[in-house]
């Protein structure tokens, strides 16, 4: 039967035996991940994190000439909220389910709000994500979109999310991507006699996009850049491409899969382009699938030689760094951490599951004893074990790093920083130079308390890590 | 029937209870709902306004539940929440805060919050699902489970104040200068003799909040202090002072006299600390009618906030400055009862002018009676940047959501406000009136 019949995606714990709270060893984490069954663990104690609504949400944020309903009461539109002030991202509407829908329903009102974005906005696609409150009382959404596909005319796509049925956020990813190819991409042979490549692009900087695009195109090659910035013909155009490329194996991971087994579009997966040698590594990859990989190598000493030189003389040779990234993030930027001469003490990454268990080996290679830590936004933990560590630098990504840089050591963010390709490794290492150079901010910020009690940060940090009883 | 709402800016109960909570001291918001519910309130509240939150990130406890406590319940869940956040977290109140999906579900929060108490823990709850309301809601669902729950938890008696008074009905964040406006208001109050119990922002704790019943007046600045205030009248008799909105300039003026008044105090002292303040504000006013008249000050604005910032700003920018208030919307969607003598007191600002006054929180409906107003100056949120770049109309930030305004400690309320709010929108008339000479030459 088609992975695409069905409602949404299954769930990343139950695809990849994902994990999102665990702590060990790099070696025990492969342990743990190939064996015959992995165990879930949950958290006697846990703080708010990202879900897979906020995923679905961001990842939407990026589609062109669409118009996002969430069919929720009125707080789950919030992050929408962020997304048009921060970046002008989306248009977006809320049902504003009210006590008496959660008993009865609301898909009167949900058509309401259909019929209105598609007379105010003239979009291509709209969005259609359920929030908790829908899910729980199972509102009949597909019905709506039934009805109004047939008479508005523009494709109407439900997006199954939850906000309970997954411990991982990236779920939402799935979701959102299952969604979109189940009802904009259609059927298999659609599109075909392009000789266009899929980039496979889920919310990345847009800076990131357009130097990937900027490198690729050296190759010579026509990108069909998606989801980000795709429109509905992008999204068509995607069933016939060549092959998908790309840029995050754990964020895209469904679109590539599904594209490859469902349309036989091939997936070329290669591990994120961040440093000098992966990005070589990515690029050859690239020119491989081409039947271009002099001209990728060429290309590359090229632009690596340029950048070579602006670096002058940078190294992290004895510097101890903690990593608190996104898991495809954390592992390249692990990797650019050694080829600096940098060392690894420890990471922590949002989920864990199968896909990273190759990742996982090359980490445990270089430091066999590294812990991983396994948590998005759980910042009472990661703030104990990176105390322990006390390293001399901290990159991470999540919304709890003003939190962390109350510890007083230097902090480099890579929210919302471009961090792909050579500009990439320019901007990330101009970044660690200026948080080396003058750490005043760190001292600054190292007088506020955290929100923890001593005795908390004295505990063992994964105390609160429990194997789920089922 | 609730409508859908177009780019929603009032958010959930939830998020307005966290907001509440956030604003003081050693009060730490144990969420019982969904992962994601914290984190749409740190981005779509917290980050929306560029000056984040206490914490230094999004909610430090969250029961988090899964498919699991949907199915059977998350009472349990939440219990074994209560008691690690206590061990985890350093604070002085508990403050439990449900969401929709555990109110669906029934979970029984406060036998959860009575154990704790039970425990000896200092916890309280309110109730708070986002499908009840929006920020203004929530914050008057935590500010009732205050004034309700506190009492338990007070060991000893002290020894009350004479001359306190409570300040009540500034949502935090949803008004971006919350801050800065409790802390002028409390200068001015402190200027007449008396103590200000400001309840929220900076030192501002628990124990402000277990005084509540010993003032001797509340002063209500916005319709959302109303509950509040009408209970501690039930309670303890205490009376309250309302104002229609944000006293900015001489407004404040009026405010000290009539608190002076109801309270009996020294009017000499009050009419003295008038006197001075506005001797300097007239002083400011003079100095700056030379920028007023090269640039010409006196527009029409529109201006878009919560009722207590449109009454406000307005008053003093159409009594005080002279300019003309085109379109005014109010977004935070005031109980309807209030909103005839809002409408009233708004159109009468400058008479026989033909304001339009609006009651919306839709981003669509917004920008389309603003086009239509079609002023030359813009006061309002983010939102509101892009049809004012349409109109060609000047713009300044000074409502929720800021997006890029970082706002600290400055306010727009009482006298100091009021320089403030001179300095901002000088600034803004005076460079697009050199941006407009420029392009004409």
């Amino acid at each position: 039967m088609s992975l695409l019949k069905s409602k949404a995606p299954r769930i990343r714990e139950k695809r990849l035996d994902t994990l999102n709270a665990w702590l060990g060893s790099a070696e025990s984490s492969i342990r743990e991940l190939s064996g015959e069954e992995t165990f879930q663990r949950i958290r006697t104690f846990s703080q708010s994190s990202q879900d897979d609504l906020l995923h679905a949400l961001r990842l939407l944020a990026g589609v062109r000439e669409s118009v996002v309903i969430i069919h929720a009461p009125r707080g789950c539109i919030a992050a929408g909220l962020y997304h048009k002030v921060a970046s002008g991202a989306g248009r977006w509407i809320v049902t504003n389910l009210d006590q008496k829908d959660t008993i009865m329903g609301a898909d009167r009102k949900l058509r309401k709000a259909v019929t209105g974005a598609y007379r105010q906005y003239r979009p291509e696609v709209i969005f259609i994500v359920s929030g908790p409150v829908a899910a729980i009382n199972n509102d009949d959404i597909q019905a709506v979109v039934d009805e109004l596909h047939e008479e508005l005319e523009l494709p109407i796509v439900p997006v199954y999310v939850t906000g309970f049925a997954s411990r991982n956020a990236v779920t939402g990813y799935d979701t959102a991507l299952h969604a979109i190819l189940k009802h904009i991409v259609g059927t298999r042979g659609d599109g075909q006699g392009t000789t266009k490549v899929n980039l496979l692009s889920v919310v990345e900087h847009p800076d990131d996009r357009v130097e990937s695009e900027r490198i690729l195109a050296l190759l010579g090659v026509e990108l069909n850049v998606l989801p980000d910035g795709a429109s509905a013909t992008t999204f068509r155009l995607a069933a016939g491409a060549r092959f998908s490329f790309s840029l995050d194996q754990d964020s895209e991971n469904y679109l590539g899969v599904i594209l490859r087994d469902e349309y036989g579009v091939p997936y070329v997966e290669q591990p994120r382009p961040i440093g000098l040698g992966a990005t070589g590594r990515w690029l050859v990859s690239a020119g491989k699938a081409l039947g271009r990989e002099d001209v990728a190598l060429a290309v590359h000493e090229q632009q690596s030689e340029q950048v070579r030189r602006s670096l002058g003389d940078f190294s992290l040779a004895g510097l101890r760094v903690y990593l608190a990234l996104s898991p495809a993030t954390a592992f390249a930027v692990a990797d650019l951490v050694s080829e600096f001469g940098g060392e690894v003490v420890g990471v922590t990454v949002g989920h864990l599951g199968k896909l990273q268990v190759s990742q996982l080996e090359s980490l445990a290679r270089r430091y066999p004893s590294l812990q991983v830590h396994v948590a998005d936004g759980q910042p009472f933990e990661e703030l104990n074990i990176v105390r322990r560590l006390a390293p001399d630098l901290y990159i991470g990504d999540a919304a709890h790093i003003g939190q962390a840089a109350r510890l007083g050591i230097p902090v480099v963010s890579l929210e919302n920083v471009p961090v792909l390709g050579y500009a990439g490794v320019t901007g990330l290492v101009r970044r660690i130079t200026a948080a080396l150079k003058n750490r005043s901010f760190a001292e600054s910020l190292a007088g506020i308390r955290t929100p923890y009690r001593d005795a908390w940060l004295r505990r063992s940090p994964n105390w609160h890590i429990k194997k789920e009883v089922k | 029937m609730s409508n859908h709402i177009d780019g929603s800016r009032n958010s959930c109960a939830l998020h307005g209870a966290l907001q509440l909570i956030e604003a003081i001291d050693g009060a730490v918001p144990v969420i019982h709902s969904n992962a994601g519910c914290g984190m749409q309130h740190f981005l779509g509240v917290n980050r929306s306004n560029a000056f984040g939150c206490p914490f230094g990130g999004p909610p430090v406890s969250s029961s988090n539940i899964s498919e699991k406590h949907v199915v059977f319940g998350g009472s349990s869940r939440l219990r074994e929440q209560l008691k690690n956040t206590v061990k985890v977290v350093d604070g002085e109140l508990y403050f439990i805060v449900s969401g929709c999906s555990t109110e669906m579900v029934g979970d029984d929060i406060p036998a959860m919050a009575k154990e704790g108490r039970e425990q000896d823990f200092p916890v309280i709850y309110a109730n708070t699902p986002g499908f009840r309301g929006g920020v203004h809601h929530g914050y008057q669902l935590a500010v009732r489970a205050l004034v309700e729950q506190l009492p338990d938890l007070l060991k000893e008696k002290r020894t009350p104040v004479k001359g306190l008074v409570n300040v009540l009905g500034i949502v935090p964040q949803q008004d971006p200068f919350w801050a800065g406006n409790l802390e002028e208001i409390g200068r001015l109050l402190e200027g007449i003799g008396l103590e200000p119990n400001l309840l929220l922002g900076y030192g501002q704790g628990v124990d402000g909040w277990h005084r509540v019943p010993e003032a001797s007046l509340n002063i209500v600045v916005s319709v959302w202090g109303d509950a509040g205030a009408r209970l501690l009248e039930e309670r303890y008799g205490t009376p309250f002072l309302r104002l229609e909105g944000l006293p900015v300039g001489s407004a404040a003026g009026g405010l000290l006299r009539a608190v002076s008044d109801r309270l009996g105090l020294d009017s000499g002292l009050a009419e003295h600390v008038i006197q001075t303040q506005e001797t300097r504000l007239r002083r400011q006013l003079g100095s700056l009618a030379d920028a007023y008249f090269r640039a010409g000050f006196q527009r029409e604005f529109a201006l878009v906030g919560e009722s207590a910032q449109v009454v406000g700003l307005s008053d003093f920018l159409t009594r005080t400055l002279g300019l003309l208030p085109r379109t005014l919307v109010i977004t935070d969607d005031p109980p309807e009862e209030s909103r005839a003598s809002l409408e009233q007191s708004l159109a009468l600002l400058v008479e026989e002018f033909g304001s339009e006054v609006f009651f919306t929180e839709d981003h669509a409906e917004i920008s389309a009676v603003l086009r239509s107003g079609n002023a030359g100056l813009v006061l309002g949120s983010a939102l509101e940047e892009q049809v004012a770049e349409e109109l060609g109309a000047a713009f300044m930030r000074v409502s929720f959501p800021l997006g890029e305004r970082v706002v600290i400690d400055r306010g727009y309320a009482g006298y100091r406000g009021a320089s403030s709010l001179l300095e901002d929108l000088g600034t803004l008339l005076l460079s697009s009136a050199t941006r407009k000479f420029n392009t004409v030459s």
